[in-house]
């Protein structure tokens, strides 16, 4: 009898994974009853998180033709850029929306893959290049906030620059880097626009590693939540607008201790109210290097504690398989590959073949989509065996 | 139940055209804020009236649902 009929996963970890599990499924369902099923956002967390970057970048390149990276002009820029170009100020909200709804719809795209275990085995490459992707954008978003160069801006380089200080032994070299001397000058916003902009491109680079092992990915949300997504970061650019910040420039004079907040990109400076320096940066580095772990950590269950979340590498039933490629297109992997048939199946589709589906174990992610992908029943996930699935169906039925 | 989402068309449709009228007069004042909120507004109202025409069934689904 299999795991799908009587397993129980077993051990702390294991159950809450499969508590998770079970939970962002049955958030599925009751979002699928909202909206038609190709239409459910929870689908297209990735795709919505590609659609902001791209609004980024848009807006990004306009806001670039009218800054000035200088002490004494880049304040004066964005305020001329927001005051007085037509629909300068929209397209600066705008940039900032975007910006939020690029981290939430990351972070919604990590909760879902962790939460449905599509973090495991094949599929720790986008999950690597993933995090690495949420820390890049951290980052261009702190950096955004430091070109306004307003009193927020002088607070929060100088907190950063004792963040970097804190770090032993590179800490003198990675401030004299960053601030391009031995203080803040105009070179030091020519480096902080460098580390807006050269990250921002890097983003498309670790996007390529993202999506490099998978056939079909969804890079793109449906059209419904285009006009929905871009209209909401019109509507709060004129709704909210970014000028109800007023805060004054920057000036050697000035001391700030205090700046408006915002939760998804200046958090760590908002501890530095309770921890010294170090201890964040350290705290940062562990959360990252954490992140960087996950799919490994988990990897630690063994099948049975998996329980339910464990299928089985896909496997080729020989006498069946036809040869067709169906399951190879549609592998979003790349596991499956056609290899010359050594000689007829035993059924008789599979009489008269050329080609035979081989599964390539290392990158098998026990999904399941070769299965239905086949026809003619020639694969089979070896823990969620067809007859079990069609026996469960049938009880859940008369249930 | 369909008719309702025709009524829902109907009065997104209208909301649309309200919206379109405050982007012109955002643009002829000069309150380039309005404008682009409105803009937001008629593009949010569109994705609603693509929601409630799918679900009304005369749009999609996706080849490979039928």
């Amino acid at each position: 009898m299999s795991t799908v009929a009587t397993g129980q996963a077993s051990g702390r970890y294991a159950r809450l994974m499969t508590s998770l599990l079970r939970g962002t499924l049955r958030l599925d369902v009751l979002v699928n009853k909202l909206y038609p099923t190709d239409f459910n956002p929870l689908y297209y967390t990735g795709g919505l998180s590609n659609l902001f970057l791209f609004t980024l970048v848009l807006s990004g390149i306009f806001l670039f033709f009218y800054y000035d990276a200088s002490l004494g002009e880049s304040f004066a820029s964005v305020q001329y850029l927001t005051d007085r170009v037509p629909y300068g100020g929209i397209v600066r909200g705008v940039h900032r929306y975007a910006a939020d709804g690029f981290i939430v719809g990351i972070l919604l795209h990590l909760l879902r893959n962790w939460f449905t275990d599509r973090h495991l085995f094949a599929r720790d490459n986008p999950w690597i290049s993933g995090m690495f992707l949420l820390l890049f954008a951290g980052f261009i978003g702190f950096t955004g906030y430091q070109l306004v160069w307003d009193e927020r801006a002088q607070l929060l380089t100088s907190m950063f620059v004792a963040m970097l200080r804190s770090i032993p032994a590179a800490g003198a070299a990675l401030t004299r880097l960053f601030i391009g001397g031995v203080g803040i000058s105009d070179g030091t916003l020519v480096r902080i626009l460098f580390l807006h902009i050269g990250p921002a491109t890097a983003l498309y680079v670790f996007l390529w590693w993202h999506y490099v092992r998978q056939r079909h990915p969804k890079i793109w949300p449906p059209g419904v939540w285009v006009l929905f997504c871009v209209g909401l970061v019109f509507l709060l650019a004129g709704a909210v607008p970014v000028t109800r910040e007023t805060i004054p420039a920057a000036t050697p004079a000035a001391s700030p201790t205090r700046f408006p907040m915002d939760v998804f990109f200046l958090i760590p400076f908002w501890l530095l109210n309770f921890l010294p320096a170090g201890v964040v940066v350290l705290l940062l580095v562990a959360l990252f290097v954490g992140g960087l772990a996950i799919p490994y950590a988990s990897r630690r269950e063994t099948p049975v504690e998996m329980g339910v979340r464990h299928s089985g590498v896909a496997q080729v039933i020989d006498g069946n398989c036809t040869g067709c490629e169906l399951c190879y297109y549609d592998c979003p992997y790349n596991a499956i590959v056609m290899v010359p048939s050594p000689g007829p199946g035993l059924s008789k589709a599979a009489a008269n073949r050329s080609l035979l589906a081989v599964v390539i174990e290392s990158r098998c992610v026990e999904c399941g989509i070769c299965i239905g992908a086949c026809p003619f029943e020639a694969l089979e996930l070896p823990k969620f065996l067809e007859r079990d699935v069609l026996r469960q169906v049938g009880e859940a039925v008369q249930a | 139940m369909r008719s309702i989402y025709v009524v829902g068309i109907v009065v997104l449709s209208g909301l649309s055209l309200l919206f379109a009228v405050g982007i012109i007069y955002g643009e002829a004042t000069d309150q380039w804020f309005l404008g682009g909120g409105f803009v937001g507004a008629l593009l949010i109202a569109y994705s609603f009236i693509v929601l409630l025409l799918r679900q009304v069934g005369l749009i999609g689904p996706r080849k490979t649902e039928r």
